[in-house]
């Protein structure tokens, strides 16, 4: 009886679990399916590959998890790519032609200026009444306008235990899939625990289902707030780190910036957390991120031209879209 | 002591003014860039500097009157400058057929593209965000597949189409595409404020769910909405390509964040239910008087780009406190 009771108990927590991120589990699906189908779809499947895509796959990650934890506090930032711009800039311009251990130190500095730099954004939102959306349209500029007049043309460089940190290997080419598998882990790993488990993370998903309850709940909106744009930041900044370590240079074009920050949200909304809010769990962007990066070698492998790749990468998120909202249509119909 | 009180009243009162009219606040700030642009470069103060800040403004004020309609509704469309390019590389590709076919094939692209917009949007219920960046990444793709293949051929305008967008009458003075925006700025004001459509944009804006109670079919007005963005979007993309004589796949990129702040400056809320095109006309010419201003001061991109930014978050900012405070 007893034990009947307990396996009920976990049979229950186990079910609630799976309905309450089926989506995160669904995409993970999806990526095993399509890594699965990249194997068998290429001659020879090895490290060499999984060392591409996962290192390939941590700029869109880490932007993506950044937009992730500002929608979920009720934003969004369409500043973020501006900011890779920012952050791959400065970092290529002054980290050229220095020891590792100066490299670190102006890696600590960046993610902390662009953490501040972010948050103060957040703030101006709080404090100005202006939608996110077009206080960071306006601030894209500023920072990509910024990283211009830091770097004015493609170049620069970084030292090369520093792109070894990144890629697993110290000229960017081959090497060993561990680091850049474990530069994806321990960030998700970090931003996921500190959204689940922290008292700020909370109050971020309170924040960004409602704000004025949370606020008569006691809840600081503004901290919360400002503390979802600087993580954003500091993700953003993760991100232009990695670009400068994947390519070894720094590219201050506008364009970038642009593709950089729409395909976050595409991560975000694939990855299962809804634009409206105070939703959803972080680890699912993860895969999404990955999934939009392995398009491509996944076409090309099939033959398919580059163009027709685009083509297909917006037809699958506009579809995948279009089935979750048929599903909440059906569930609202029913209810 | 009494002419700071004295000081202080004008100052209250121009504050309500500016409260119950900001089109006369907005009408200031424009006014204001235009005598610091002249300041910098007297010539600018001129027929000629008038009307070439007039063509610039008559393309992003109508791609801005697609956003305007859109974020009324509570949506918005991200891939209005992708409709644009696309309209314009058809209608270049079709020249040879004549002015009127090229025309209308353009057209169309943003008619087709529109509705499929609007049946993801108001049927599939996809966030208007994603729905319109994924369709941008489908026409940027297909373009680029399609300049490769039965798109091959002139990327040329026809005469008419240059004419239309750059050529000027009355003794080289009015522009065309200025008339042109004119009369699309009246008939939009007429849909927007005569119209039940009109009002509906607004009413599926502040409830949806209050409209669709009332027995309005919601998903009819927002896919409407969506199909005359798009050709707004085709028009405005056919200026564009008319004013620089040829057509590539960046034609109307720089336009999107822009076409976005006009609206928003011009006072639409991006969560739908307020706002109107007259403000977003003067939001409009604000940003091309801005980027005239940022031309003359001949700097570098990346100082016209912090400018712009910094300018386009002061003005939105001024707006918002003028709203909160009503």
């Amino acid at each position: 009886m007893n034990r009947d009771s307990r396996a009920t108990v976990v049979f229950n927590r186990a079910g609630l679990i799976l309905s309450r991120s089926g989506w995160t589990l669904g995409v993970w699906l999806l990526l095993l399916a399509l890594l699965i189908w990249y194997a068998n779809l290429i001659p020879r499947f090895g490290e060499f590959q999984i060392t591409s895509i996962s290192k390939n796959s941590l700029p869109l990650v880490y932007l993506a998890l950044g937009q992730a934890i500002i929608v979920i506090a009720g934003g969004i930032d369409l500043s973020l790519g501006a900011l890779l711009l920012l952050s791959n800039a400065i970092a290529a311009r002054f980290m050229a032609d220095q020891p590792f251990g100066a490299v670190l130190v102006i890696a600590l500095l960046l993610i902390g200026l662009v953490a501040f730099l972010n948050g103060m954004t957040g703030y101006v939102i709080r404090l100005s009444g202006v939608p996110d959306i077009v206080v960071t349209l306006a601030t894209s500029y500023i920072w990509s306008g910024l990283a211009l007049w830091i770097l004015p043309s493609p170049g620069g460089g970084t030292a090369p235990e520093f792109r070894w940190l990144f890629t697993g290997s110290e000229s960017g080419i081959g090497g060993t899939y561990v680091l850049p598998v474990l530069m994806m882990i321990i960030p998700a790993t970090v931003v996921f625990l500190l959204s689940r488990r922290t008292r700020l993370g909370l109050s971020m998903y309170a924040v960004g289902s409602d704000s004025n309850i949370a606020s008569l709940a006691g809840l600081g909106v503004t901290r919360a707030k400002v503390a979802s744009y600087a993580l954003g930041g500091a993700l953003a900044a993760l991100a232009g780190l990695a670009t400068v370590a994947i390519t070894g240079t720094g590219d201050p074009r506008f364009s970038v910036g642009a593709n950089a920050t729409l395909n976050s949200v595409a991560a975000v909304v694939l990855g299962g957390i809804a634009l409206t809010g105070g939703t959803g769990l972080v680890l699912g962007v993860v895969a999404a991120g990955m999934i939009l990066i392995m398009l491509n070698p996944i076409l090309s492998a099939m033959g398919i031209n580059p163009n027709n790749a685009q083509i297909l990468q917006g037809v699958l998120i506009a579809i995948v879209m279009m089935i979750g909202g048929l599903v909440t249509l059906i569930r609202e119909r029913r209810t | 002591m009494v002419d700071s009180a004295a000081a202080t009243t004008v100052r209250a009162r121009l504050a309500a003014k500016a409260r119950a009219n900001p089109s006369v606040a907005l009408g200031g700030v424009c006014l204001l860039l235009v005598l610091v642009t002249g300041f910098i470069e007297p010539e600018y103060l001129s027929l000629n500097g008038a009307r070439s800040s007039l063509l610039q403004a008559a393309p992003l004020g109508i791609l801005a009157g697609a956003q305007t309609i859109l974020m009324l509704t509570g949506g918005i469309d991200l891939s209005v400058t992708m409709i644009a390019t696309g309209s314009a590389y058809v209608a270049a590709s079709q020249s040879s057929h004549g002015a009127a076919v090229a025309i209308l094939m353009g057209v169309a692209v943003g008619l087709v593209v529109g509705a499929a917009n609007g049946i993801g949007v108001a049927v599939f219920r996809v966030n208007p965000l994603i729905m319109t960046l994924a369709m941008s990444g489908i026409m940027l793709g297909t373009f680029t597949a399609w300049t490769q293949t039965i798109l091959r051929g002139s990327t040329q305008v026809a005469p008419f189409i240059k004419e239309l967008a750059a050529g000027s009458f009355l003794g080289n003075r009015l522009p065309y595409s200025v008339v042109l925006w004119a009369v699309i700025s009246l008939i939009l004001i007429w849909l927007l404020r005569r119209t039940g459509w009109g009002r509906l944009l607004y009413a599926v804006g502040d409830n949806e769910t209050a409209v669709r109670l009332a027995g309005v079919r919601t998903w009819q007005v927002r896919i409407a909405a969506y199909i005359a963005a798009g050709i707004l979007g085709s028009i405005a993309g056919i200026l564009l390509a008319g004013r620089t004589g040829a057509v590539d796949l960046q034609l109307a990129n720089a336009f999107l964040l822009p076409s976005v702040a006009a609206a928003v400056i011009g006072g639409t809320s991006i969560f739908g239910g307020v706002g109107g095109y007259t403000g977003t006309i003067l939001g409009a010419l604000i940003l091309s008087v801005l980027t005239s201003m940022l031309t003359f001061l001949n700097v570098g991109q990346d100082i016209q780009q912090l400018v712009y930014g910094t300018i386009v978050l002061a003005l939105a900012w001024g707006y918002a406190g003028l709203a909160n405070r009503e």
